[in-house]
């Protein structure tokens, strides 16, 4: 028996929004500790892992660790159908091959049941080992976002390097190159408007602009974004679910062949 | 252990049981980092003191228990009972830390699956892999019968590998070497200073191994003193009872259906196999084909051999057919590795598993592990066996031995991979390259008497067409180049010895193309993220 009251429905949908277009099916793996969720891009060059703790949802049953194989698609358009302001309720019986999303609305005149089929997904559970990364950037998300939306028109790959300076994101393409560099800044009003830049060592890492760019879709989720980069290391994207978790992106690098690009 | 390691871990610890909720047993913690059992335990120890507040603990307290008559009990309490249930022990009761975790799991099992998984996974690893399961390193009973072998080479058919927590080998070890084998105590064990010690220790000891492997770990209650003989062969037939299911008690039977439960990939091509299998004979090769196909798709290490055992009676006779699965990936060269090399093992298990499970079924089937090549082998196959009554007569009493050639050696894994073997009748599929180093199955009768089919790397060109080839295989094999091993007990009954000396070695060639593209092949410079994280 499962059972997850999570008070703050639009979370989800947000959640779900912003990696179902990296992902197409996952599974969702619910324990007495949390919900979470661990998938590749089918070109095995991405990864992302979601982690939703007990603690965060109004009500968390979860009986025995169960695995719950989603299509992420088929998810969205039912999560779609719950207002902003829902309470989303997730539902599965031991051994049930469907899970149920029950919607509330805010002043409880509405409760909408929604029953989704679940599927077999063989997926492999990678195992990602903590590293220390020589660099570390927090920036606001909206941030990023428009520098890689900006970049991408670009060209199709950014470069990601930071240094003592601050962390510049270029590209090039057909039609010129772009630049942009962030600085530090921790003199702002607002916390979640500061860029932060922990620096061990400067690095220098091109990543393709297309998974950025899906990244990014989980910006609602966060005012903040952490990149983690290291060389010969997947950058880590991460955005925190407040109170509840995170989701974080992992992508593989570009090998470059000549450095002084 | 050096004070920076021991942080190191137990910095690690930390995040594996705050961030990723995992519940950490000594068991895995000693796997997983190769420290010994008793090491690990410290180190939890250190742990749960330095973090009191922030993790749960599960204890486990072992002794004596107060009733009468006394038995020998050992039981997992979390914290916050361990005063209450030292209660019930009699004096001196050793308590240990068992696992950490962020919270107590409602389901107790939770507690024991993350190193069921990964004991799981270690048993997968090719045979020839010599990890800490299989020479039980840091286990803290040990078995004097056991022999490690300084290359990791496991060693013929005795019984290296039956020992080990949870690993069914160790029923048929001790069924071996029933006498003689003397099961030495774990060291917390010795702390009990009772009289009884000698009878405790064994009666202690076995009933671990069980309860590991069966999967509670609520209570395990031993009667001790005098029970002890007469429950440890009791044990015994209940393990190997439930590790072949068959009655065949081949040694691939035991270890290759450890490993081969309830990993969640593999069990379900087995399941899809053994169904298209059970539909009779109509069923096309191709179901099979496509099962196979899913589970190979994970395989990346070009020199793996599958091996794919079928049994089928014919007619009261048994019949037993080897097909070498050739899995050569040629295009991972382009792409980033795509994962872990413990896959073969999987399927070697997967395969047996596979193999008791279908032994009554008539038809014989082969299974191939690449769909792109399924239809041309299995003409292959017919041909070959069409031609050759004189071999096909043979099977009835002896294995067919097939034949794979691997594309040359690992550095050249990029060349379309050679299926050319030397037996003329197959024409299709052959490739003109010419490697120099293959793998070739290779069936001789071992001292004990028992069929040992091995595949080997063979050095240079051994035409397999012969009759009867094994004499020049058998030259030709180098031993420091065995890859697997597979151990067979001579299964059928009506197998005479005179047979058992002439195996007949077919050779076949498993046509191999690459199979499957790249999956970032339009991006040649884009990273793969299976190359910086490994499957677990």
């Amino acid at each position: 028996m499962l059972e997850l009251r999570l008070v703050q429905g639009s979370l989800l949908k947000k959640v779900i929004e912003s990696i179902k277009d990296l992902v197409n099916d996952a599974n969702f793996d619910c324990s007495a500790t949390g919900f979470s969720l661990q998938a590749m891009d089918s070109s095995h060059v991405a990864l992302v892992a979601l982690l939703l703790r007990a603690e965060g949802f109004e009500h968390y049953r979860c009986d025995r660790n169960i695995s719950m194989g989603m299509n992420l698609t088929n998810m969205s358009k039912m999560l779609k159908c719950s207002g902003n302001d829902d309470i989303i309720t997730i539902k599965a019986d031991d051994g049930s091959d469907t899970v149920t999303f029950m919607f509330e609305s805010p002043n409880q005149d509405k409760i909408a049941d929604f029953e989704m089929k679940l599927m077999d997904i063989d997926s492999e559970h990678l195992g990602i080992p903590e590293a220390e990364y020589h660099a570390i950037v927090r920036m606001p998300s909206a941030e990023f976002a428009r520098i890689c939306k900006d970049l991408s028109s670009i060209g199709d790959t950014v470069v990601i390097s930071v240094t003592k300076e601050g962390v510049k994101f270029s590209t090039r393409g057909d039609i010129g190159a772009a630049n942009i560099v962030c600085r530090q800044n921790t003199t702002v009003d607002k916390p979640e408007e500061a860029t932060v830049i922990e620096m061990n060592e400067p690095v220098n890492l091109t990543f393709a602009l297309r998974y950025m760019n899906s990244f990014t879709k989980a910006t609602p989720l966060s005012n903040t974004v952490t990149l983690s980069l290291s060389s010969e290391l997947p950058v880590v994207v991460e955005y925190k679910i407040a109170e509840m978790g995170y989701i974080r992106f992992y992508l593989a690098p570009k090998i470059e062949e000549d450095e002084n690009e | 252990m050096s004070e920076i390691e021991t942080l190191a871990i137990l910095e690690e610890l930390s995040s594996l049981v705050s961030d990723r909720l995992q519940v950490v047993s000594y068991k895995w913690l000693s796997r997983n980092f190769l420290v010994s059992s008793n090491a690990a335990k410290k180190l939890l120890q250190e742990f749960v003191e330095k973090n009191k507040n922030d993790f749960e603990a599960v204890y486990t307290i072992a002794g004596w228990l107060k009733k009468t008559p006394p038995t020998y009990h050992i039981r997992l309490v979390p914290q916050p009972k361990l005063a209450e249930a030292k209660h019930d022990f009699d004096g001196n009761c050793s308590v240990q830390v068992y696992s950490v975790q962020a919270c107590i799991p409602k389901d107790p099992a939770a507690i024991w699956n993350a190193e069921y998984i990964q004991a799981e996974e270690l048993f997968k690893q090719p045979i020839a892999v010599d990890n800490c399961l299989r020479d039980n390193r840091f286990c803290g009973v040990s078995n004097s019968l056991v022999k490690r072998n300084a290359e990791g080479a496991p060693v013929a058919i005795t019984v290296p590998q039956a020992k080990g927590i949870g690993n069914p080998g160790q029923a048929l070890g001790s069924s071996v070497k029933q006498t003689g084998s003397v099961l030495q105590p774990q060291p917390k064990k010795s702390e009990d200073a009772s009289p009884k010690l000698a009878l405790q220790r064994s009666s202690v000891t076995t009933p671990k191994t069980e309860t590991d492997r069966s999967g509670t770990c609520d209570i395990m209650q031993i009667k001790a003193p005098d029970k002890d003989k007469t429950s440890l062969p009791v044990k015994k037939k209940g393990q190997s009872d439930k590790t072949s299911a068959g009655s065949k008690t081949s040694l691939t039977n035991l270890w290759g259906r450890a490993s081969s439960k309830s990993k969640s990939t593999n069990s379900s091509v087995e399941e899809k196999c053994v169904a298209s299998k059970t539909n009779g004979v109509s069923v096309s090769a191709d179901a099979q084909i496509t099962a196979c196909e899913l589970s190979e798709a994970a395989s990346s290490d070009d020199n793996e051999a599958d091996v794919n055992f079928k049994r089928a009676s014919n007619d009261g006779g048994k019949k037993r057919r080897v097909v070498f699965d050739d899995s050569d990936e040629e295009d991972y060269e382009t792409a980033v590795n795509l994962g872990s090399p413990d896959v073969p093992n999987a399927k070697l298990s997967q395969d047996s598993k596979f193999k008791s499970g279908t032994l009554d079924i008539e038809n014989k089937k082969l299974n191939f592990d690449k769909q792109d090549d399924c239809k041309p082998i299995v003409k292959e196959e017919t041909v070959i066996d069409d031609a050759n009554p004189y071999a096909k007569e043979e099977f009835s009493a002896l294995y067919m031995c097939k034949n794979v050639r691997v594309a040359t050696s690992e550095k050249i894994h990029e060349r379309t991979p050679d299926v050319d073997t030397s037996s003329k009748k197959k024409a299709t599929e052959a490739a003109p390259s010419s490697p120099k180093r293959r793998k070739v199955l290779k069936t001789r009768i071992d001292e004990r008497g028992r069929e040992v089919t091995e595949v080997v790397w063979e050095g240079e060109e051994v035409d397999t067409k012969d009759t009867n080839p094994i004499k020049s295989v058998s030259e030709s094999v180098k031993s420091s180049n065995v890859q697997a091993k597979k151990v067979e007990e001579s299964g059928p009954v009506n197998r005479s010895s005179t047979t058992k000396k002439s195996p007949a070695v077919g050779s076949t060639a498993a046509g191999k193309a690459g199979g499957k593209k790249g999956t970032n092949s339009k991006d040649p410079k884009q990273g793969n993220i299976l190359s910086f994280f490994k499957r677990v």
